[in-house]
């Protein structure tokens, strides 16, 4: 068999769940609208989210949103990786485009823009992860 | 769950988890169908077989590759009429099809030697060609011939030539989807990494899931070209066997149809540390952000925003020709896997139409997600549809136009629902800038076209007026358009009729030539 093939780990498909329930589900009518918008742009436009296995989706959404609110806070972004910089170029084009259709996170102070991505962040992992009706996430193998 | 059951699927009462309305307030956790799961009995599916969805959709696009099935004649029909991956070598792949013809004494007696007796003459009778992919099918599966000894034995005799199997026979999976999945891990498994490419730039591309539909791949490699990337290999179309040996050597996967290529990504990212960047064709702003992605990924957004700006300005305007004229216009997107996500937000956005039903085939939820995530609410959504079904959704939703591949769209013609061939295309390329306008225009032409009135007429004995046999654009599309519109010079569609010749006599004097960075600078 040629090339470089690596142990895959039994229990990568174990990774455990982080909410149970729709973590938007208490927040404030104005958050949930925020919050909304941007999902609704996720949604629409991006692929990242939607990778076919349940851990390599949590690995995107950490990836991109998390390299995204560092760029929405102005934030350095170190990228070691290859890997690294294939998140921070989803991340860019998606502060872009919150920046340009959000035009209300330009009033907000670092730590409100911080808590916002948290909530989203939560959001998306629920919609793609834990609440997902997706039966596959959980497969072993790509 | 807003299922949806239809009338036509009610003694077949599991189908119902098949389908679902998108609500008000619905999302994916809540409104989601079942997927890539065995047809169920009674239900008369549109799918293919696993066999074809190796063979036909992934493995016969390489280009320079004499493709062989060892079984039947007739499970290697699909080829020049029915496929349209061309290639920039005249077509040798579309040309040439090869079975070993196994009868009925073959599966008596085995049909090993009748493999290598068909290998050995097909090399013959190409000889400019050496290199080969063998698909095994139902039959020889079930008798065990082992096609790889055979394979190996041949490049032990033979060692100018090169051969990859395929164990992919029909009944390897639910669906087509069954075959993409084994030929991508076969082709990693046997081949990736037995050969090293000259590397020729700073910023090297695998172009994954790309089948080169009417010169898609073409259209999209120029583009890669004007950015000064090296595009090691396509997976598959327009493809060369050797330089798809060497994706390991690639410093980024760009993905466009994930439903059929995302495991050679997601092992080449596991393997060999190389990331995977989904990126969508289709549209302008799709594809727009595609190439800033790939630009940034590399450093060089300015001259992804050079293209854009240059094919921006030259396409849009008759893009804009068409989107007024398809405005509200109903559409059901009815594809085979990608296209239901890679399409649906891109036409309501930029041609003005309405999705109102979207469904795969052979999809898997993971593909439905996206579908639903980028449809509206109200829209019908089916996995794995029969017959029966397209006709009860198309009776309720009443179409406009409907997308899908030629089958369906035969039995939709029937129903005098115009039709467009969403595999193969009816005038593409759909991707790239101008691409996209030439999908407009065909699908103006299907809704508008004078033929689907005309069909609606018995000639033999309906009355019918023979001075209104035919109407003008004017009348049909642009009657109740604002006069601004209707007094515009402006066209639709002024490309040529074969957009793909030009791009292919171009030669690298007439892409920019972008000077190599020091080892140095590559460090850093």
């Amino acid at each position: 068999m040629a090339g470089f093939k690596k142990e895959k780990p039994a229990s990568r498909a174990n990774y455990p769940k982080l909410y149970a329930s729709d973590p938007l589900a208490g927040f404030d009518e104005a958050t949930r609208e925020k919050v909304s918008a941007m999902e609704d742009y996720i949604m629409k436009n991006c692929l990242w989210q939607f990778n076919s296995r349940g851990w390599d989706r949590r690995k995107q959404n950490e990836g991109i949103l998390g390299k995204t609110t560092k760029l929405l806070v102005g934030e350095e972004v170190e990228n070691e990786t290859p890997l690294e910089k294939c998140y921070w170029v989803d991340a860019v084009l998606l502060s872009r485009a919150f920046r340009a259709r959000c035009a209300w996170l330009a009033g907000m102070g670092k730590d409100e823009v911080q808590a916002l991505m948290k909530i989203l962040h939560a959001r998306i992992d629920w919609l793609t992860i834990d609440g997902s009706l997706n039966e596959e996430l959980t497969v072993q193998n790509y | 769950m807003p299922y949806h059951e239809f009338d036509c699927s009610k003694v077949i009462p599991e189908r119902k988890q098949h389908a679902v309305v998108k609500g008000e307030g619905e999302d994916l956790t809540s409104c989601l169908p079942k997927g890539y799961l065995n047809t169920i009995p009674g239900s008369i599916s549109e799918r293919g077989c696993a066999y074809c969805g190796a063979k036909h959709v992934i493995g016969t696009p390489m280009k320079d590759v004499i493709h062989i099935s060892h079984g039947p004649v007739g499970c290697t029909y699909d080829t020049w009429q029915t496929k349209r991956y061309i290639s920039d070598n005249n077509n040798f792949q579309l040309k040439y099809t090869f079975a070993t013809d196994v009868k009925e004494k073959h599966i008596v007696f085995g049909a090993e030697s009748l493999l290598k007796q068909n290998i050995l003459e097909a090399f013959d009778a190409f000889p400019e060609i050496k290199r080969m992919t063998i698909y095994q099918t139902c039959a020889t599966a079930l008798i065990g011939d082992d096609i790889n000894a055979i394979a190996d034995e041949v490049m032990a005799e033979r060692p100018d030539v090169d051969i990859f199997v395929c164990n992919s026979p029909g009944f390897a999976g639910p669906s087509q989807s069954g075959g993409h999945h084994k030929i991508n891990i076969a082709w990693i498994n046997q081949k990736v990494g037995t050969l090293e490419p000259e590397i020729t730039s700073d910023y090297v591309i695998n172009y994954v899931g790309e089948y080169n539909i009417q010169g898609d791949q073409e259209v999209m490699q120029d583009y890669f070209k004007r950015m000064g990337i090296q595009v090691l290999s396509t997976f598959t179309g327009n493809g060369s066997y050797d330089d798809l040996r060497a994706m390991h050597r690639a410093h980024l996967n760009v993905l466009e149809c994930a439903r059929s290529a995302e495991y050679i990504c997601d092992e080449l990212r596991a393997r060999y540390g190389i990331p995977r960047l989904d990126i969508d064709g289709f549209g302008f702003q799709a594809l727009g952000d595609s190439l800033r992605k790939i630009g940034l990924f590399f450093g060089i957004e300015e001259r992804a925003e050079a293209i854009i700006a240059e094919e921006t300005a030259r396409w849009k305007p008759e893009l804009d020709w068409y989107a007024a004229r398809l405005k509200g216009k109903k559409v059901c997107l009815w594809p085979g896997g990608s296209k239901l996500w890679h399409w649906a937000n891109a036409i309501q956005e930029e041609m003005g139409v309405k999705v109102v039903s979207v469904y795969t085939k052979f999809g898997h939820q993971g593909d439905m997600e996206k579908g639903i995530a980028r449809a509206g609410v109200g829209t019908l959504a089916i996995d794995d549809p029969n017959e029966l079904e397209g006709h009860e959704a198309l009776e309720t939703l009443k179409p406009d136009v409907i997308f899908t591949g030629k089958r369906p769209g035969e039995v939709a013609k029937k129903k005098r629902v115009p039709y467009l061939n969403a595999h193969a295309y009816h005038n593409g390329p759909y991707k790239g800038f101008e691409g996209w306008v030439r999908f407009a225009r065909d699908i103006y032409n299907a809704v508008y076209s004078p033929m689907h009135q005309l069909s609606g007429i018995d000639i033999s004995k309906d009355d019918y007026a023979t001075d209104k046999g035919f109407v003008t654009r004017r009348m049909l599309s642009d009657a109740n358009l604002p006069e601004a519109d209707r007094a515009s010079p402006l066209t639709g569609y002024t490309g040529p009729f074969d957009p793909i010749a030009a791009l292919r006599a171009k030669t690298d004097a007439d892409y920019p030539q972008f000077e190599r960075k020091t080892s140095t600078q590559a460090a850093e």
